[in-house]
């Protein structure tokens, strides 16, 4: 009997751990929430409010985020912002669990291409037109940054940064003198003076690369090369027939990007994501010319003071007249749906996003460019120059940047597929057509 | 007085009746009390969980889309019956990337405890032997020496062994290079070309480095079970004039044998659930050559939000771990004790 009793509490215990576990979930939303179906966020008034808001552990962006905070909050004394940071991978997974539950932050960084995945879940709140219009948004904004904050015509969020992996390339200038090449800083016409200047920075002891020429093949370098390029040779990876990269401009792409491991510039084995990142590599002297963001900038500027006197910004050359490239939509902020102090949170999202002065110190103290096409020109881009003169290639580029295309889950592309599947080829490993067959194959997978 | 005896047919107001009256109420109340909340905490933190990850394998269920009302299943996360596992038999070369990486995943999952297993044990078990058989003083130093790396937090055991098998930086090439007196720059972890007897060389790397800090439990658990051996029956062994080979393998071995159940049992689920050294040495990379299932299982669930996909793996893997202990147990079962 008792046996039978046992039994039945625990069935019992399973049932009511299901239904509780339903109730937590009850805010599971179905679908997205009409702006009249969201929290209606009380007037502002002086009524203290507390504001959680999400990062992931980036300290030249957090430091820049405190600074914005530290200003808004003495604008607005009733209003104390709280700031909680993950690491990136705990960071993407605590999105991925908190935001169907209901328990996340009220403000939400985030990066622009995962923005519709939750947005179409209901789980992010429409930005409101007061705020920043579509309209408004698509003018002002840098349409591949803006992009990826357009869900089904409905803004969400508001881009801080213009994420950018290619166009322009680190370039040890110290490096360069010592190799005899002393024009360097006027940039190269083409990849032929490109390849033949990297080479000479390449160095090899005993059959092995000690460092390289130009270290491209970290996983966003990869990507970005590699998309940048058919774009630049006249193709176009997302058509109406769907994703289509095995073309004569993806070959084309490929061939140049073996061209740059045939000549000698650098070895995919030594250099990677996992051996020798792009990055570290960089500062560490082992890559003479890197292929990587300016993001990098503030993160080794304190270690590596000596290195980075002697860091330069180049842009790379362009197959095209225009120097087109691809782009993510980057970081910028969000609202949950969830969040009962939806104007609050809106009101720091607009003094951090688009109040000019406050975005440019975000952008300044992060080492990213402005997503705010104002903010990237005239005497605003002069001060950006001034105060971080590693935008100044940059910023000349950004308007041939393009969104990289919406894509069901654009991490999946690019580090599951695309970077894996080059360096494979790159390594040797396989050929340019099976190559080529696997990235267009797994990639129309996704969708 | 009668003993109230708990029937088959008792009802439940009787049986509440007689816990709080009779001689044994108090004992019984004491099990209830201290056996519910047990109960409650397997069932929350366990069943429910193992519940919920066996239901999710039936669907189609990521928790970025919107599901139905019941625990969001449902809607855009359909039910989908069998599918998940039907497509883990789809071995065609153009089957998708997720059943190609676990297909890729489960090999080297069982390649990873085939050769984890025998190695651990035929060096543990000696060596165990080998301690056993050394000075009193000794054998404290030598068990020290090989639990230690037992202690270190797996995630600094992994890094520190990704510095020795750095390419240009590494112990390992550093010693090679000072020997033949020419730099070499071995890629252990992301040659995919690099084999050895058809093995990829990264797969070998990780499995040192986790014999490395793994050897120490067996070894403990062999001297503790060498320590047990009645001295009577080694005496007798000696009096009939065996030698020390023969000791070994016709007394120390068999006694030992519901211990190598043990460890064996015991090494093969955790080499089956390895995870943190190949996420921090190798992230899974490169060319899946060393991507083990609960990698797999991990990547697919919390990078991907692929739950139902992740769950179905979650019970192969269980039910691969669960038939393989069986057979270990029917295996080396023995029938009596000493």
């Amino acid at each position: 009997m008792i046996k039978k009793i046992v039994f039945t509490s625990i069935c019992l215990i399973i049932v009511f751990s299901l239904l509780l576990s339903g109730c937590a979930q009850s805010s599971a939303p179905v679908e997205p929430k009409t702006e009249a179906e969201q929290p209606q966020a009380e007037e502002p008034s002086d009524k203290p409010v507390t504001l959680r808001v999400w990062t992931h552990q980036n300290d030249a962006f957090n430091e820049g985020y405190q600074m914005i905070a530290d200003a808004y909050m003495a604008e607005n004394p009733n209003v104390t912002i709280n700031f909680e940071t993950f690491d990136y991978d705990t960071y993407i997974q605590t999105l991925q669990t908190s935001l169907p539950a209901g328990t996340e932050a009220d403000i939400l960084q985030m990066f622009g291409s995962w923005v519709c995945s939750y947005a179409s879940g209901g789980n992010l709140a429409e930005t409101p037109p007061s705020v920043f219009s579509l309209e408004q948004a698509m003018s002002d904004v840098y349409s591949a940054q803006i992009a990826g904050y357009i869900c089904e015509e409905k803004l969400f969020g508001v881009p801080q940064e213009f994420n950018i992996e290619y166009g322009a390339a680190l370039v040890n200038t110290r490096l360069a003198e010592k190799a005899g090449i002393s024009d360097i800083s006027s940039g190269w016409a083409d990849w032929d003076a490109f390849i033949a200047d990297a080479k000479k920075l390449a160095v090899t002891q005993d059959g092995v690369m000690t460092r390289s020429g130009y270290n491209y093949t970290g996983s966003d370098g990869t990507a970005a090369t590699f998309y940048s390029l058919i774009l630049q040779y006249g193709g176009q990876y997302l058509t109406d027939d769907g994703f289509k990269v095995n073309t004569s401009e993806g070959k084309k792409a490929l061939e140049l990007m073996k061209r740059f491991v045939d000549e000698g510039l650098n070895d995919p084995l030594l250099f990677n994501d996992e051996q020798n990142w792009v990055g570290d590599s960089f500062f560490e002297e082992t890559s003479a010319i890197g292929l990587v963001g300016p993001w990098v900038i503030p993160e080794y500027s304190t270690d590596f003071k000596d290195v980075l006197e002697h860091t330069q910004y180049i842009n790379l050359p362009s197959i095209s007249t225009d120097p087109v490239f691809i782009a993510s939509s980057g970081w910028g902020l969000t609202v949950s749906a969830n969040s009962p102090n939806q104007e609050v949170a809106w009101d720091f999202v607009s003094f951090a996003t688009l109040n000019s002065a406050q975005s440019i110190k975000w952008n300044l103290a992060s080492g990213t460019l402005p997503a705010l096409k104002a903010n990237a020109t005239g005497a605003s881009k002069e001060q950006l120059i001034a105060e971080f003169p590693y935008f100044e290639p940059f910023l000349n580029i950004l308007e041939f940047g393009a969104h990289e295309g919406q894509f069901p889950d654009r991490d999946l592309v690019w580090y599951e597929i695309t970077y894996p599947r080059i360096l494979d080829f790159l390594q040797g490993n396989t050929s340019l057509d099976e190559t080529l067959e696997t990235i267009e194959r797994e990639v129309s997978e996704t969708f | 007085m009668e003993t109230p005896h708990p029937t088959n047919k008792i009802a439940l107001p009787d049986f509440l009746s007689r816990l709080a009256h009779g001689r044994d109420s108090a004992q019984r109340i004491f099990i209830l009390v201290t056996v519910i909340p047990l109960i409650l905490y397997m069932a929350f933190w366990t069943l429910f969980p193992m519940v919920w990850g066996l239901a999710l394998a039936f669907f189609d269920y990521s928790s970025r889309r919107a599901g139905g009302a019941f625990l969001g299943l449902g809607a855009e996360n359909p039910f989908i019956g069998l599918q998940n596992f039907i497509d883990m038999f789809n071995f065609q070369p153009d089957a998708p990337l997720q059943v190609r990486q676990f297909h890729s995943s489960l090999k080297t999952t069982l390649l990873f405890a085939f050769l984890v297993l025998p190695l651990n044990l035929s060096i543990t078990l000696p060596l165990s032997v080998l301690i056993e058989n050394t000075h009193e003083r000794l054998k404290g130093v030598f068990r020290t020496f090989f639990f230690l790396p037992v202690l270190a937090p797996s995630v600094g055991v992994a890094i520190m062994w990704g510095y020795i098998y750095h390419p240009q930086r590494g112990l390992l090439n550093g010693i090679r290079t000072l020997i033949g007196g020419k730099l070499v720059a071995t890629n252990w972890i992301g040659d995919t070309s690099l084999f050895f007897l058809g093995i990829p060389v990264a797969l070998l790397a990780i499995i040192f480095a986790y014999l490395w800090q793994d050897l120490g439990y067996n070894l403990v658990i062999f001297i503790a079970a060498l320590q047990n051996i009645p001295e009577s029956i080694k005496d007798a062994a000696r009096i009939d004039g065996v030698n020390r080979w023969q000791m070994f393998r016709h007394i120390t071995l068999p006694l030992l044998k519901p211990t190598i159940l043990l460890t064996s049992v015991f090494t093969m689920i955790s080499s089956f659930q390895v995870f943190d050294i190949i996420q921090v040495i190798t992230s899974g990379r490169p060319d899946d050559n060393v991507r083990v299932l609960v990698y797999d299982i991990f990547e697919n669930a919390f990078r991907y939000q692929r739950m139902g996909w992740a769950s179905a793996v979650s019970v192969v893997l269980f039910i691969l771990v669960l038939a393989i202990s069986i057979i270990q147990t029917r295996l080396l079962k023995t029938e009596w004790e000493y």
